[in-house]
């Protein structure tokens, strides 16, 4: 366990030395700010605007980061060799690759802890009553990431980090419009119907953790709800790092 | 404590996959089999493609084996206690950018289970050891290729191995930084420990180690001591000679002579024609400087071996 929090730890300062998380948050924040001016500009929907813009910043700029950092975190060991010394040491494979997944999931904790501060901080400071109620949105956000992680991880283990990033970005794709394939058959009839099901049930489904409108309409999200969501991302979770695990073990470096 | 095996390698195989639609197999290492006994420099010597550092790989579990076993201190290798006390420096380590120096060895450590309070004794050591003191602090993106490997280097030593292996330890270093690395093997023998290292610089090899085992195209070509394996030629002298011309020398000795350096004559003598010569060479008016056997240099050993079959290398990749 020790090992995996040291190599959890040594991912945490690395993704937190990455430039393209500056670059990620500076837009996080940008937009987070447009929500503002956007907020100005509506007549008795800027709470709304602001909360709207706030969360959105947070999945799409989280998902990014997930997917940019999470698809070098494996794949540039293998690439650059760094691996070579630490597998040598007595660290299993098992506690490098969930050491990684432990470090960049802390990252995105603390990336998304700063980002809830500021939209807070942001409705504080327009005169809004800061919600507790946010959390119940920031939550499956978080549950999201991580899954997105897990994904980006498993296709580190698999190829290089460009074409890891095009596959995972493509799932997540996929994933958020889960609702598409669902009703593909409206569109095209000739489409078999187990294909399409087997497709929306077998690809995650990113729309689970999507409360955003929601919360910012003000409607609470039910306790059951989320322990829902908790239940559906660990199980995938744990079946995607269970297959990124087994690839890892195999492979020869 | 000689005579303690500390490394035991039965029957080692291992190929490589080549291509995706049809893949095929290209053997890298073929029943290679060793032992390596406690407080032994041993160099591992081959040329590229011959199997060295497949063979490390193999050990430090980066490649698995087709067939074959492997016994470090005297555990199988799946085992992991074994890697608490064996150092491995790869091949042009590559470490991490963001990373300094100093925060590189206390990962390391971590790794080990040493205390914050150990790591950095033995961080602050091992930075001293290698000069690379003044630039702890600095992040390793900044650090030159030399000074790469010599953190390569400290971080192999990290947790004070029994058994050290080094992949190419003089790659990238400067003739002040090969010294330093070929000190701090003699180091390592001298407390006890063992290194087993592969190398292209055969004087090195030469300088170094106890044993030595020669690889080529995968195959062990030969293990031994270096006197066994460079066969002492005794029935052959070098004599150098001084104060006298060439042409007196050739024409009283019966011999071509060789130039030296400056105005001396190398000939080589049959050692049963010594007495002979000795005598010649005094009569044509010249002095003997030294007398010495005619010793092949691994050198030597090395390009007649390789010259032997020259075929077409069987790993060609991988080395």
């Amino acid at each position: 366990m020790n090992r995996l929090l040291a190599v959890a730890a040594n991912t945490f300062r690395e993704t937190v030395r990455e430039r393209v998380l500056y670059n990620l948050v500076f837009f996080a924040i940008l937009m987070t700010l447009s929500g503002l001016l956007l907020g100005e500009l509506s007549i008795r929907q800027d709470e709304k605007i602001i909360k709207d813009i706030g969360l959105a910043a947070m999945d799409i700029f989280g998902t990014l980061i997930a997917i940019f950092i999470g698809v070098g975190l494996v794949s540039k060991e293998i690439e650059r060799r760094s691996l070579y010394p630490l597998l040598a040491k007595p660290l299993s494979r098992d506690e490098l690759f969930l050491g990684k997944f432990v470090g960049l999931g802390f990252t995105l904790l603390v990336n998304l802890g700063t980002m809830g501060l500021g939209l807070y901080l942001t409705l504080l400071l327009t005169g809004r009553r800061p919600e507790p109620r946010l959390l119940e949105a920031i939550y499956p956000i978080y549950l999201g990431l991580l899954l997105v992680t897990s994904l980006a991880l498993l296709f580190s283990t698999l190829t290089s980090s460009t074409l890891a990033a095009v596959c995972t970005l493509a799932l997540v794709l996929t994933g958020r419009f889960s609702d598409v394939i669902r009703n593909m058959k409206d569109v095209a009839p000739g489409a078999p119907g187990w294909l399409t099901e087997a497709l929306y049930y077998g690809l995650p489904n990113f729309r689970n953790f999507d409360f955003k409108d929601r919360v910012a309409y003000g409607d609470p999200v039910p306790l059951h709800v989320l322990g829902w969501v908790t239940l559906y991302a660990l199980a995938y979770m744990g079946l995607v790092l269970g297959l990124g695990l087994k690839v890892f073990r195999s492979r020869d470096f | 404590m000689p005579g303690v095996t500390v490394l035991e390698i039965e029957g080692l195989s291992k190929s490589y996959r080549v291509g995706h639609l049809r893949p095929t197999y290209r053997p890298a290492l073929l029943d290679l089999s060793l032992k390596v006994e406690q407080g032994e420099v041993f160099g591992y010597l081959g040329p590229n493609g011959s199997g060295k550092t497949t063979t490390l790989k193999v050990l430090m579990g980066l490649l698995h084996p087709d067939e074959g076993s492997a016994f470090i201190l005297g555990s199988p290798l799946a085992e992991r206690g074994w890697r608490y006390r064996v150092g491995y420096l790869p091949e042009h380590p590559y470490l991490y950018d963001y990373l300094t120096a100093h925060e590189y060895l206390d990962y390391i450590g971590r790794l080990f289970g040493l205390s914050p309070a150990v790591r950095r004794d033995r961080a602050r050591q091992l930075l001293d050891l290698l000069g690379l003191a003044r630039a702890a602090d600095l992040p390793l993106r900044r650090f030159s290729k030399g000074m790469v490997q010599k953190t390569g280097i400290a971080q192999a030593l990290m947790n004070e191995p029994d058994l050290v292996f080094l992949d190419e330890p003089m790659s990238g270093l400067d003739p002040m930084g090969r010294r330093l690395v070929r000190n701090l093997i003699l180091d390592l023998k001298q407390r006890g420990k063992t290194v087993f290292f592969s190398t292209h610089i055969l004087p090195d090899a030469e300088t170094l180690c106890d044993r030595v085992a020669l690889l080529r195209e995968g195959r062990l070509l030969r293990e031994g001591r270096l006197d066994e394996i460079l066969e002492l030629a005794t029935s052959a002298m070098e004599v150098l000679v001084t104060g006298v011309d060439r042409s007196v020398l050739e024409a009283q000795t019966g011999l071509v002579a060789k130039s030296a350096v400056g105005e001396r004559w190398r000939l080589e003598v049959a050692e049963d024609r010594l007495g002979a010569i000795v005598g010649a060479v005094e009569r044509a008016g010249g002095r003997i400087l030294a007398v010495s056997p005619i010793r092949q240099s691994l050198e030597e050993y090395f390009f007649k071996e390789m010259a032997a079959d020259h075929e077409v290398p069987v790993g060609g990749f991988g080395d």
